[in-house]
């Protein structure tokens, strides 16, 4: 999706780590990247600290789609990331069953300066939110 | 101002603050359960940033002020050109001085840049430092979007998501930890010792463990120290008379730390000693008392005997267990195989036990006419040329020390042995320190013969025929000679190890610490936090750390030294705030958020008020959530992470969104 198309996307909701994913999206923006504006970070300091119910609640509330950029394995948090990616496979099949597409939720490992990951990130979950749109 | 938004107070960990939540139910979904904290109380203030055009040339700043003076929650709002600037500080301070706001979201750059700053604002203003959020309009919305409109409607949406969490904010307090004004120092190597010294020095008192019998560790058995050539003997001494007989510092001779546990400020080990301490104040006794020296040393042999156990306290632990020098098998270079190959190390003893009127060198009585150094061995180990061994990696790592201790042991050797030819095969010479460029061009100027040789066509060594003059025929392809295959004979070839990692297998499992993929322990920022782990409490002095020579372990030793003063000076420890915190009206004892935590110790579940309740430990807690995501009732909440902070967040992105699942 380009910046100038300006029909109201579904937005989306990124779970950002401190430690590395927030910073990571704050370099995007140090190297003046461009990605549209329908993303929404928001800073944990690991996403193994939401619910599953969190995320049926976002889609609920019209959240189209949830990127989880985690530090993945390295997580300064002892344990939690394989919590997280258990946890976002169980939410995932939830999803079918309540027929959700599972492309909606993406979990990711975004580090410090993983910019242009950080970008592609975005963009693909826009592809998948404009081919639901059109279906 | 209310009085509970003032500066906070740190939380003894006898009395972890717990935060009452609302009432709310069980089943309700986080979303829903979203409701203001922020009931009394004058309100926010919403502090919007130009940032010069940096904001401003994108983002239209009077329409999103426009927009937050409307909502829920904020008292006001307005603009600056530059918020961090005094102008723009005093602004905010002013309004809080005045009454108007009691808590504040700066929409600006990114938290990482100026979070402290406006931290430190609140702080100055008397308000409770945790009672400021921050919107991130710059680096995650100005700089990355072009659309004027766009960029605004999107500033306005992250302003609304920061007043829906500021409206939970609550103020917060770190969390204090009493804190023993000990430290544990494991290794008596010049690390070790450098620190313990030092330690005392700032009034901090040592427990030091050694392995061996002796203090010192690898340079008690050198010879002469580069740079300067002092007598290795004469260092340790030194380091060790600074302590011994200190009575601030408790030596453990033969001793191990069996176990080793807990947290900064309150580690316990349990540390098994053939020597305990017993011993040393004994010594240290019968030195200054020969009445009493019977008496101890009866006490010293006995504690050295039996294999006693004893139990000690400390605010922090050193870890100062050196390296092992590379031990190399019998395929590399004929080591333990042919006679006449040794390590540096034994050829350095051998120099220290020849008397100093020896006229000549000689091996298994045969005299040595020309010596060979071979540098590298056991360190940047290629793939494909070097055998791992079994179940280990190879050491791709420089070790740095040994090109500048062969360049000195060399000159030693011409020194006090004119006549020997000196061959010396190396890689690189990697002189960096002040003083060992000399070095080099000193062993040059004294005709040693430098061959240099490629990483992976290494020296090959074999036994001479009988007739030769010389026991060992060294081959080389000399790079200095545009890759002329050389035969060098030799009577004594003398290997260059390197530094592995010392095997510590124990504490690292036991205080779960990190090594990096040389095997070496990992600091947790090399340049910015270089001598902590990230197992708060626990320091690195010396070369466990990777290679060092004397120097940087005696610098990293005092540095961990003053790092030590600065957690323990006080007395006590302050740890962020961002633990788990359970409300005991709604936890049931379940106990699935016991079964989540990943950190032992954190929580646990205690008998309260006539059942069970998660207890959270919030010295030990490390804030990760993996509780917070799985409690059927809502009873744990991160501090400064609630789950109605990221509900409200959410509800601020979808205000006036269908339904569209
Ligand atoms: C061949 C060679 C020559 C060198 N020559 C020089 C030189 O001339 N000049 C120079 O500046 N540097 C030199 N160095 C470097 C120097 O040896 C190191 O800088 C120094 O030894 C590092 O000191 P350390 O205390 O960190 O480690 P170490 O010297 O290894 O001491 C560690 C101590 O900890 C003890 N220990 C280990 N594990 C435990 C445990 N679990 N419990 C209790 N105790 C434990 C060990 O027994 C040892 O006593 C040389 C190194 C090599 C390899
Ligand atoms: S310091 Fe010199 S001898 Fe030692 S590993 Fe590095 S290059 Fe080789
Ligand atoms: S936040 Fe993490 S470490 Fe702390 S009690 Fe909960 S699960 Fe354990």
């Amino acid at each position: 999706m380009r910046e100038d198309d300006h029909s109201s996307p579904p937005k989306i909701l990124i779970l950002a780590t401190t430690s590395c994913a927030y910073p990571g999206a704050d370099a995007t923006g140090q190297a003046h990247l461009s990605y549209p504006t329908n993303t929404f970070i928001m800073n944990v300091p690991s996403p193994a600290i939401l619910p599953e119910q969190f995320y049926f609640d976002c889609y609920d509330r019209g959240i189209g789609g949830i990127i989880v950029m985690s530090c993945g394995v390295e997580c300064p948090f002892e344990g939690a990331y394989e919590q997280l990616a258990a946890r976002i496979d169980r939410v995932s099949l939830a999803m079918r069953e309540r027929g959700i597409d599972q492309g909606r939720l993406k979990l990711c490992a975004i580090c410090t300066v993983c910019t242009k990951s950080f970008v592609k990130a975005v963009s693909d979950m826009n592809e998948v939110l404009a081919a639901q749109e059109v279906a | 101002m209310s009085e509970s938004d003032k500066l906070p107070t740190p939380t003894p960990i006898s009395t972890p603050s717990l935060t009452p939540k609302k009432a709310v139910s069980v089943q309700k979904p986080p979303l829903a359960a979203a409701k203001n904290d922020k009931t009394s109380g004058p309100g926010i203030g919403v502090y919007v940033c130009h940032c010069g055009g940096n904001i401003a040339d994108v983002v239209d700043v009077k329409g999103v002020v426009d927009q937050a003076s409307g909502l829920e929650g904020v008292a006001i709002a307005r603009e600056n050109s530059f918020m961090c600037s005094d102008p723009g500080q005093s602004m905010i301070l002013e309004d809080i001085r005045a009454g108007r706001v009691d808590r504040v979201v700066i929409a600006a750059c990114s938290p990482s840049l100026h979070e402290t700053t406006f931290r430190s604002l609140l702080v100055r203003a008397d308000v409770n430092p945790f009672l400021v959020e921050q919107a991130n309009i710059r680096e995650q919305c100005s700089w990355v979007h072009h659309n004027h409109e766009e960029a605004t409607a999107k500033a306005a949406t992250l302003v609304r998501m920061a007043v829906g969490k500021a409206r939970h904010l609550k103020p917060l307090s770190p969390v204090r930890v009493d804190a023993a004004k000990r430290a544990l120092v494991i290794g008596g190597g010049v690390a070790g010792l450098r620190a313990a010294r030092d330690l005392v020095g700032l009034g901090i008192d040592v427990d030091l463990v050694e392995r061996e019998a002796d203090l010192g560790g690898f340079v008690s058995g050198l010879d002469r120290l580069y740079p300067d050539g002092e007598v290795a003997g004469d260092f340790v001494e030194r380091l060790v008379s600074d302590i011994e007989g200190d009575p601030r510092v408790t030596i453990h001779r033969s001793a191990e730390v069996r176990r080793v546990g807990g947290y900064i400020g309150n580690f316990t080990a349990t540390i098994a000693s053939g020597a305990s301490s017993a011993d040393q104040s004994a010594d240290q006794s019968a030195d200054q008392s020969a009445d009493q020296s019977a008496d101890q040393s009866a006490d010293s042999t006995s504690a050295s005997t039996s294999n006693v156990e004893v139990e000690v306290e400390a605010g922090v632990v050193v870890v100062a267990t050196g390296f092992r020098p590379y031990a190399p098998t019998r395929r590399e270079f004929g080591c333990g195989r042919l006679p006449g190959v040794v390590t540096l190390p034994d050829f350095g003893r051998m120099l220290a036990d020849l008397p100093d009127t020896a006229s000549s060198l000689e091996v298994d009585g045969r005299p040595v006419r020309s010596v060979g150094f071979i540098h590298c061995v056991g360190s940047r180990q290629l793939e494909g040329v070097h055998k791992p061994p079994k179940g280990g990696t190879l050491n791709k790592h420089c070790s740095r020390v040994c090109c500048t201790a062969t360049l000195q042991t060399a000159t030693q050797l011409r020194d006090r042995f004119a006549d020997v030819a000196i061959h010396d095969f190396y890689q690189d010479i990697r002189a960096y320190g002040r003083g060992h460029e000399e070095l080099y061009e000193q062993a040059s100027r004294a005709d040693v013969i430098f061959h240099r040789y490629a990483g992976d066509t290494p020296p090959k060594v074999r036994k001479a025929p009988e007739d030769d003059e010389n026991g060992l025929l060294v081959n080389v392809v000399d790079g200095l000679t545009w890759g002329e295959e050389l035969e060098i004979g030799v009577d004594l070839l003398v290997l260059s190890v390197g530094m592995t990692p010392g095997d510590i297998g124990t504490i690292i499992d036991n205080l779960k610490l990190a090594t990096s993929a040389d095997g070496f322990l990992q600091e947790v920022h090399p340049k910015l936090r270089p001598v902590e782990m990230a197992v708060n409490g626990v320091l690195l002095a010396g070369a466990c750390q990777g290679p060092k020579d004397i120097l940087e372990s005696c610098a990293s030793a005092s540095a961990v030294a003053v790092k030590a003063a600065v957690l323990l000076g006080k007395g006590y420890v302050e740890l962020e705030p961002y633990v788990a915190e359970v409300d005991s009206a709604r936890c049931t004892g379940a106990g699935q958020c016991q079964e989540a935590c990943p950190v032992e110790g954190a929580l646990e579940l205690v008998e309260e008020g006539g059942g069970r309740r998660a207890k959270v430990n919030p010295a030990i807690c490390t804030g990760c959530g993996c509780c917070v995501a799985v409690c059927p009732s809502g009873a744990i909440n991160v501090a400064g992470w609630t789950l109605d902070q990221f509900a409200s967040m959410v509800e601020a992105i979808t205000e006036g969104e269908e339904v569209a699942s």
